[in-house]
């Protein structure tokens, strides 16, 4: 035990002071060298990439990045869409159960949190990978949030990617609404003065998962506990005023809480047709989007609560038995190049927030950023204000099977 | 069919067929007793059973699993038959007839979101009546759709399964005699609906079992349907396994397997206990039957059964319509009755997929159901040759052709997976066809069976006589005289391969993708535009097969007729030119 802590306060020290010193140089070669070879290695390689399919902005943007790599690295990039990333887990662990440990049916993956965690525990990943991108050395701060390496507290230990940022933001009406509720509290108070105008998508969809946890984050009073395994702490204690809260907020909710909208994108038919007056979106330019496609009326406006709301990072992922990894590391290194991150970022074309550190890319670069247009209903990374962490990644099976137990049955 | 060996190949397409069956009912068992390989489970428990019975909404999921699953398929049958008793042989019964087919062919998940925009309280219903009469300027706040008791999953899925039904009704009119015993009864002074009732629909009813059978399976174990217009809180069970399959904590699916197996275990019991109330029904109604009163106050049952059956399938029209109109809308806000801006970027949009979408579907379905069609008629002939000598001595083939279809998707097509992996064939279209293959043929048998086995076989036989052709004649005579049975098979197995979607997904990982699998992906989206687009296109397909299945059969004699003496008279000008 002691052995083993003095080895690693060793090593540690090691790295902080001699490695930059030190190894810098002949590092630098040998990493330049053995990205050299996965190029050549990825030349002609096809990458069956696994992502969630329900968007046409995001699978525009895939494909626009498919030809890129197509024509720059010679790699092909074929996109299968997904209604659930889980089902690409389930498909990874099929393999292993029959044994085909190689040449696997995926070979990239879109996923983060739970996704994450049970294909790590698994075994079911490649890498470490990530910390050895190009882009990734030269452009990713780990220190700017700590999702970068902390996936729903599953630390990330290089064998994902990190692709973008989400947030949770709230969507009115400003024609029916124009002073939304900004808290919690004041959410409640809203829906007893308007009821069946407000509600959230149903556990377990992610995005539902997610208000309960933001609810949560908001009236528990034990708010460390929350960076804790759920398993080893009061579960019934913490989460108490959780459900006195949501019982309340059922009784005036949206069709009296018997229903629950499946999505986010239903979220936002449903504020269209005015049954609803507040949407939720993990993706920060949703609003502005959806208004683009004639979705939503041009008086739609974005907001955050004033106390911050969740965010986390989504990553990119390789199986370990992916037929096509020197491919599946050029995407993810493509991915993280200010091109790919610039044109992501653009409201008009997905507004995912870019994972780059603004400080870490060159002057031209920055300038790109910061000519970025915004959509008339996305929020400024300022307006966007405080980013409230996601809690212990087991809290959400937790919280979702609880609040079946109460509301399901 | 005049062929030699019938019994063995019988015997190889059994054996083909009862390989996979085994290898997903493996695959679904061990789990569901907690031996799991890939997570490192290898001790047989009842673990997964124990955690399953403490789930409260297992119970929950199950009660409405039989609400609606029990429900749906008796006033399915219901419309159905007083549909068909209330018109066959109608002149405007025809139009009924064809105006069948787009239900049967569409989706049920665009079905299910068209009835959605339809009935929910901002759909078109409200919209038409606000807010001049109703007073609302914005939705209310009413539970029409998703509603806890099932209703809003019903009336969907009655949507979807009595035009099935009716459609397999029709197809069998002909071997039953229909049409005489109706000249017969109404000439001995019996009202329409007393003969339907006391004469036809006791005959009818042995023949169509097996289809009712396949749609009270159906019913249990639907998943996009449930998901779209079900409750979820709690959902049926099959959305509920789908989730638990879902969940990312791997060892859920244990439990859930122990789901699918007592699901399994559900749809027994189910049709147990509908053949046992079908028995007690036809008891306790002989003695009324045969009474020789000419009409019975019990026809007024039919006569309603007409009224909500027409208006289920007005329901259904008004949500095909909606599709189309949603495509081309760009803005739509409750409580306009019509888009107030329209545009066709919807449709451009969806045009370049289309092509590569179109030649993976058409190629799946073509090449599936025609096995089907083949391996159908090898195992009927078998039968029916057997039927002379075992005096109708059920063959194996004939339980066994049920299992894919009443086993749970989403259980048995993981176990299946691993199959395929095993042969390396994941991903492959082979894969995908045989998958459908599995799904297809059922329908095509059962579809079938009853024409093929009441075909009066007497015309081959003095055919034979007359010009001894085996092959010849058993194509020009009994296969020609099948072709209105035939062509419905064929019709029906091709929409049965369109809508597969979970086979598709397994069996394809995604490499290949078909209109359906397109469609439920962006059904999730919740965007109307989107859906009513794909929507549009996956029916296309589907609705040209059913109105060619009507339209050919009764002009194919003509044409070839017609064919044969342009074909003649052009070698008699041809001989004169000489």
């Amino acid at each position: 035990m002691r052995k083993s802590f003095v080895a690693a306060s060793i090593a540690a020290t090691l790295a902080l002071s001699s490695l930059p010193t030190l190894a810098t140089s002949t590092q630098t070669n040998a990493s330049q060298q053995s990205w050299q070879n996965t190029l050549q290695q990825a030349k002609g390689q096809t990458v069956y990439f696994n992502a969630w399919g329900g968007a046409d902005n995001i699978n525009d943007y895939i494909q626009w990045a498919a030809d890129r790599i197509k024509a720059e690295y010679d790699v092909t990039l074929k996109q299968v869409k997904l209604t659930d990333t889980s089902d690409a887990v389930n498909r990874v662990l099929a393999e292993k159960a029959a044994g085909k440990n190689s040449n696997g049916s995926i070979d990239l993956i879109w996923l983060n949190g739970e996704n994450f965690r049970a294909m790590k525990d698994n075994n079911l990943l490649f890498g470490p990978f990530s910390k050895s991108l190009p882009n990734y050395i030269t452009y990713v701060d780990e220190n700017a949030r700590q999702s970068l390496t902390q996936d729903f507290g599953t630390p990330v230990d290089g064998m994902e990617s990190p692709w973008g940022m989400a947030q949770v933001i709230f969507m009115h009406d400003t024609a029916t609404l124009s002073n939304p509720p900004k808290s919690i509290a004041d959410l409640l108070t809203y829906a007893k003065a308007h009821p069946g105008r407000i509600t959230y998508p149903e556990p377990p969809q992610f995005l539902g998962s997610t208000f309960l946890k933001q609810a949560l984050y908001e009236l528990t009073p034990y708010r460390k506990a929350l960076s804790q395994p759920a398993d080893t702490v009061d579960f019934d204690k913490i989460t108490a005023p959780l459900w006195a809260y949501l019982d309340q907020l059922h009784q005036v909710a949206w069709r009296n809480g018997q229903t629950f909208p499946s999505s986010s994108e239903e979220m936002v038919r449903l504020l269209d047709d005015q049954e609803i007056d507040i949407a939720l979106s993990f993706d920060i330019s949703s609003a502005s989007v959806q208004i683009d496609k004639g979705n939503l009326p041009d008086t739609v406006r974005s907001y955050v609560f004033t106390g911050g709301t969740i965010g986390n990072t989504h990553f990119l992922a390789i199986p370990y038995n992916s037929g096509a990894k020197a491919g599946a590391q050029v995407i993810a290194n493509f991915m993280l190049s200010p091109e790919a991150q610039i044109k992501k970022q653009t409201p008009t074309v997905w507004g995912d927030l870019s994972v780059l550190s603004y400080a870490k890319l060159p002057a031209a670069e920055q300038a790109k950023f910061d000519a970025l247009p915004r959509g008339i209903a996305t929020l400024s990374i300022e307006e966007l204000g405080q980013t409230l962490p996601e809690p212990h990644s087991s809290w959400v099976g937790a919280l979702e099977s609880e609040w079946r137990k109460r509301y399901a049955q | 069919m005049p062929l030699k060996h019938a019994k063995w190949i019988t015997g190889i397409i059994t054996l083909l067929l009862i390989f996979p069956i085994v290898i997903g009912l493996v695959g679904t068992l061990l789990p569901a007793f907690a031996y799991f390989p890939p997570l490192g489970e290898y001790s047989i428990s009842l673990v997964p059973w124990r955690n399953l019975f403490a789930q409260g909404e297992f119970y929950a999921s199950l009660k409405l699993t039989l609400i609606t699953g029990i429900a749906a398929p008796l006033l399915a049958l219901w419309f159905a038959l007083s549909l068909l008793a209330w018109g066959y042989q109608r002149p405007f019964f025809t139009k009924v007839e064809a105006a069948l087919s787009p239900i049967l062919a569409i989706p049920h998940a665009a079905i299910a979101i068209g009835l959605l925009f339809l009935l929910s309280p901002s759909g078109w219903l409200v919209r038409l009546f606000s807010p001049w009469l109703t007073g609302f300027d914005r939705p209310p706040n009413w539970i029409t759709v998703q509603d806890p008791y099932g209703v809003s999953l019903i009336l969907a899925l009655v949507i979807k399964e009595m035009p099935y039904l009716l459609f397999v009704m029709l197809a069998t009119m002909r071997s039953i005699k229909a049409r005489e015993s109706l000249q017969v009864g109404q000439a001995l002074g019996y009202s329409r609906f007393t003969l339907w009732r006391k004469v036809l629909i006791p005959q009818l009813y042995p023949i169509i079992r097996l289809p009712i059978f396949i749609v009270v399976a159906f019913s249990l174990t639907v998943v996009d349907l449930a998901l779209v217009i079900g409750p979820n809180t709690p959902s049926t069970l099959a959305v509920t396994l789908l989730r638990w399959f879902n969940d990312p904590d791997l060892s859920m699916r244990l439990m859930a397997s122990a789901g699918a197996i007592s699901l399994m275990l559900v749809i027994v019991v189910v049709l147990a206990g509908w053949e046992l109330a079908h028995l007690l029904f036809s008891k306790l109604t002989r003695a009324e039957r045969s009474n020789g009163k000419r009409f019975g106050l019990t026809d007024s049952l039919l006569r309603l059964g007409v009224v909500l059956g027409l208006l289920a399938l007005l329901n259904a029209f008004l949500a095909l319509a909606l599709l189309p109109i949603w495509s081309l809308a760009r803005r739509w806000r409750f409580p306009d009755a019509l888009p107030s801006q329209w545009t066709w970027d919807n449709i451009d949009r969806a045009t370049p997929l289309l092509i590569e979408l179109t030649s993976n579907t058409l190629t799946i379905a073509l090449i599936a159901t025609l096995l089907a069609c083949v391996i159908s008629l090898v195992m009927l002939e078998t039968k029916r040759r057997s039927y002379s000598t075992d005096h109708g001595k059920q063959h194996v083939f004939d339980w066994l052709i049920y299992v894919p279809i009443l086993l749970p998707q989403i259980g048995f097509l993981f176990g299946l997976h691993v199959l395929l992996i095993y042969l390396n064939l994941n991903g492959d279209l082979c894969a995908i066809i045989a998958l459908h293959l599995m799904y297809v043929l059922p329908y095509v048998y059962l579809t079938l069976k009853g024409p093929y086995l009441a075909y009066e076989e007497e015309y081959l036989l003095q055919a034979n006589r007359l010009n001894h052709r085996p092959w010849r004649n058993y194509v020009l005579v009994k296969i020609a005289m099948l072709k209105p049975a035939i062509f419905t098979a064929f019709a029906i197995g091709f929409s049965v391969s369109i809508a597969q979607y979970l086979p598709t997904l397994i069996a394809g990982e995604g490499r290949y993708s078909t209109l359906t699998t397109e469609a439920v992906a962006q059904a999730a989206s919740g965007d109307r535009k989107q859906v009513g687009s794909m929507a549009m296109l996956q029916a296309f397909f589907p609705i040209m097969v059913f109105w060619l299945a009507q339209f050919i059969p009764p002009r194919w004699t003509k044409w070839r007729l017609k064919f044969k003496k342009a074909f003649n008279t052009g070698l008699i000008e041809k001989d004169k030119m000489c």
